[in-house]
């Protein structure tokens, strides 16, 4: 009867509110046991997952590196960059035609600095917001943008030498810095170019002329062009054992950082192990001593469920009404727990970002995690009632009625 | 008048170790608008008598168990406890019955208004102002927004007897009613409760072991007698017309 069911919702509450002490206790365990669970978890998916994701996600850990050199045509680049398990392949000329000199304004000395090629979704340049385009950009790795003393936006002069027809001959090139590629990701001096660049690089040194630098020399070369190495990143790190074993099949010699890849593998799994375990001997223990605590509640309120049963409340609708009380206490509960998790979280974040000189959150939680474990405190707490209410329903009337 | 009660050969046993109690009813009918009193001694069985009475207890066998309240069909409440019948039977309590307990009974967490008219609410019957004409015969009208837990042990009974009153049932059970209240405010009460059960055409069944002092008029009072049987091991009571 509808009448019966706004009663008991009605009654619960007011039994709830009118028990204030003993309700607020009730919510203040239930949170206590929940708040440091919501912290844990906050932890894992915060600091420990992007400690994890950063050796993951490592280029170096995801590079296959040639062994001496081979000759790779862009029909061999166009098969590997349509790989799955190929993140980024880019060309790599001879390391003496991908040398250049770099001088700026600021600093007296000229660096020899090497070239590496790069486009868009250069793994060491995932940070980068600009990538150097045409034959005027560049980007600095910080070891050499420190010795030139050159900051983002500005210049550099970079220079060319060959021996051309028994005469010494440089070019020179203006070119703009872009961007500059913390120390954390590549520590050498470095200067990323486009291909355009590393190519006409490589004509000038070969003697060949490039027109639209104004560079002459023989005629330009119009064949098909071919590589002698590549730069090769695997999409995940357990994607690196099995391209190896086909550049191999190939008869390419490579290599790759296979045993670091073992150790964090390895080191991902068990720490995901030993979460898993705590999560669940923690959610295990959340449930036993919330159902507990509210079965032993509708046990000391048998007395007022039976005189609600003799005024004539159904068995049915009585259920209702220490399963109502739970589900205020876990919703109350599960509200102050995360109360008590977000200022943690705050707290956390506040004391140990600067000293851990890292730019991710340490302790954070996404909002379906908060949802899930209102799921299973609602879960529990509904469980644990409806089991305790359907004995106390099962008692007659006259039995709760004589307990003083 | 029609039968309102009718027990035949009803036995309840209550046996904790060696301490059994068993109570007896041979034989009890009871008539519309009777005036019925339960005497006896302590540990009798007047209370277990009238939680059976109350639809609130079962019997452990029953030859015949009826209930027929005024302008309602006979109910077989032993068949009712046989199948668990639950719902059935606290339909029945709602609708005919006001039990008032020994002790307590009360919601701790609701006024005593609220107490009162729980018992109506549940009926959906509309609100009127006969709760409040109750309590004031009761003495009970200047407590109507206290909650239970200040209120005096008599006053705590006088609430208990009003809401028992509340939803009109045509059964009133009363266990001890004016136990904690002295004897001048006893007798006032039990005049004015037997004035209303009077008016209202209610069937109405008292226990009592203090009876000297209670109203006698027009009481009929079932007759007890105790035993002690299987080698002193259990006490048997026994009620009969
Ligand atoms: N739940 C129970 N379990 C075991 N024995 C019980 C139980 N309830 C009552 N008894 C026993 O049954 C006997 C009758 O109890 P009951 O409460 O009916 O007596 P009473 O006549 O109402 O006494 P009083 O006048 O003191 O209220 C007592 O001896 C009591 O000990
Ligand atoms: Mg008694």
């Amino acid at each position: 009867m509808f009448t019966q069911f706004n009663k008991i919702i009605s009654l619960s509450f007011r039994d709830y509110t009118h028990e204030w002490r003993m309700s607020g206790c009730f919510v203040l365990a239930l949170a206590s046991v929940l708040a440091p669970m919501m912290i844990l978890f906050g932890l894992k998916f915060g600091i420990v997952s992007s400690m994890i994701n950063g050796l993951i996600e490592n280029p170096a850990n995801r590079e296959i590196r040639a062994v001496g050199s081979g000759r790779y045509d862009d029909a061999w680049f166009e098969r590997f960059r349509a790989r799955k398990d190929v993140a980024f392949v880019i060309p790599k000329t001879r390391a003496l035609a991908a040398t250049i000199q770099l001088k700026s304004p600021n600093a007296s000395r000229i660096f020899s600095t090497e070239m590496l090629a790069t486009a868009e979704h250069d793994p060491l340049l995932v940070n980068v917001a600009s990538k150097p385009q045409g034959y005027y950009q560049i980007v600095l790795s910080e070891s050499i943008a420190d010795k030139l003393k050159v900051h983002k936006g500005e210049r550099v002069d970079g220079s060319l030498v060959r021996q051309f027809r028994g005469k010494r001959e440089r070019v020179h090139i203006d070119l703009q810095v872009v961007d500059i590629v913390p120390v954390s990701v590549i520590s050498r001096k470095m200067v990323f170019v486009s291909l355009d660049l590393i190519l006409a690089t490589e004509s000038f040194k070969d003697g060949r002329a490039v027109t639209a630098l104004g560079w002459s020399g023989d005629a330009e070369k119009s064949t098909m062009r071919e590589f002698p190495s590549f730069r090769l990143y695997a999409r995940s790190i357990s994607d690196v054992e099995n391209l190896v074993k086909d550049l191999q099949q190939q008869g390419i010699n490579v290599k790759a950082n296979i045993s670091e890849i073992k150790t964090v593998q390895s080191i991902d799994h068990n720490l995901s192990i030993i979460f898993w375990i705590i999560a669940c001997v923690g959610a295990v223990g959340f449930s036993f001593s919330l159902g507990a605590s509210l079965w032993a509640n509708v046990d000391r309120k048998r007395r007022e469920l039976s005189i609600l049963r003799l005024v004539g409340f159904h068995g049915g609708k009585i259920i209702l009404f220490p399963v109502l009380q739970s589900m205020y206490t876990g919703f109350l509960g599960w509200l102050l727990a995360v109360l008590m998790y977000l200022l943690a979280e705050q707290s956390i974040n506040q004391l140990l970002a600067p000293s851990l000189d890292i730019d991710q959150v340490i302790c954070y939680l996404l909002p379906q995690h908060f949802f899930w474990a209102l799921a299973l405190t609602m879960f529990v707490a509904a469980t644990a009632a409806i089991l305790g209410g359907i004995r106390a329903s099962r008692i007659e009337p006259s039995d709760g009625l004589r307990e003083i | 008048m029609p039968v309102i009660y009718s027990l035949k050969n009803v036995v309840k046993s209550r046996v904790v170790e060696d301490a059994g109690f068993r109570l007896r009813v041979p034989s009890i009918e009871i008539k519309a608008q009777e005036n019925v009193a339960l005497v006896g001694h302590s540990g009798c069985g007047k209370s277990t008598l009238l939680d059976m009475l109350a639809l609130a207890l079962h019997p452990d066998s029953a030859d015949e168990f009826k209930l027929t309240p005024i302008d309602d069909k006979s109910q077989d409440i032993a068949r009712l406890w046989q199948k668990k019948k639950q719902n059935q039977l606290a339909k029945i309590r709602r609708q005919h019955i006001g039990y008032v307990l020994q002790q307590g009974g009360l919601l701790p967490y609701l006024t005593v208004r609220e107490n009162i008219e729980l018992p109506r609410k549940l009926m959906n019957m509309p609100e009127d102002d006969s709760t409040r004409s109750i309590a004031r015969v009761m003495g009970i009208h200047r407590q109507l927004d206290k909650l239970p837990g200040l209120l005096s042990a008599g006053e705590r009974q006088r609430v208990a007897f009003t809401r028992a009153l509340s939803h009109r049932p045509s059964i009133l059970l009363a266990d001890e009613p004016t136990a904690s209240l002295d004897p001048i405010t006893a007798r006032k009460i039990m005049a004015v409760v037997m004035e209303l059960v009077k008016g209202l055409k209610i069937t109405m069944i008292t226990a009592s072991h203090d009876w000297a002092h209670v109203y006698k008029m027009d009481l009929r009072s079932l007759h007890q007698e105790a035993e002690v049987v299987e080698n002193g091991n259990v006490y048997q009571s026994t009620f009969r017309d």
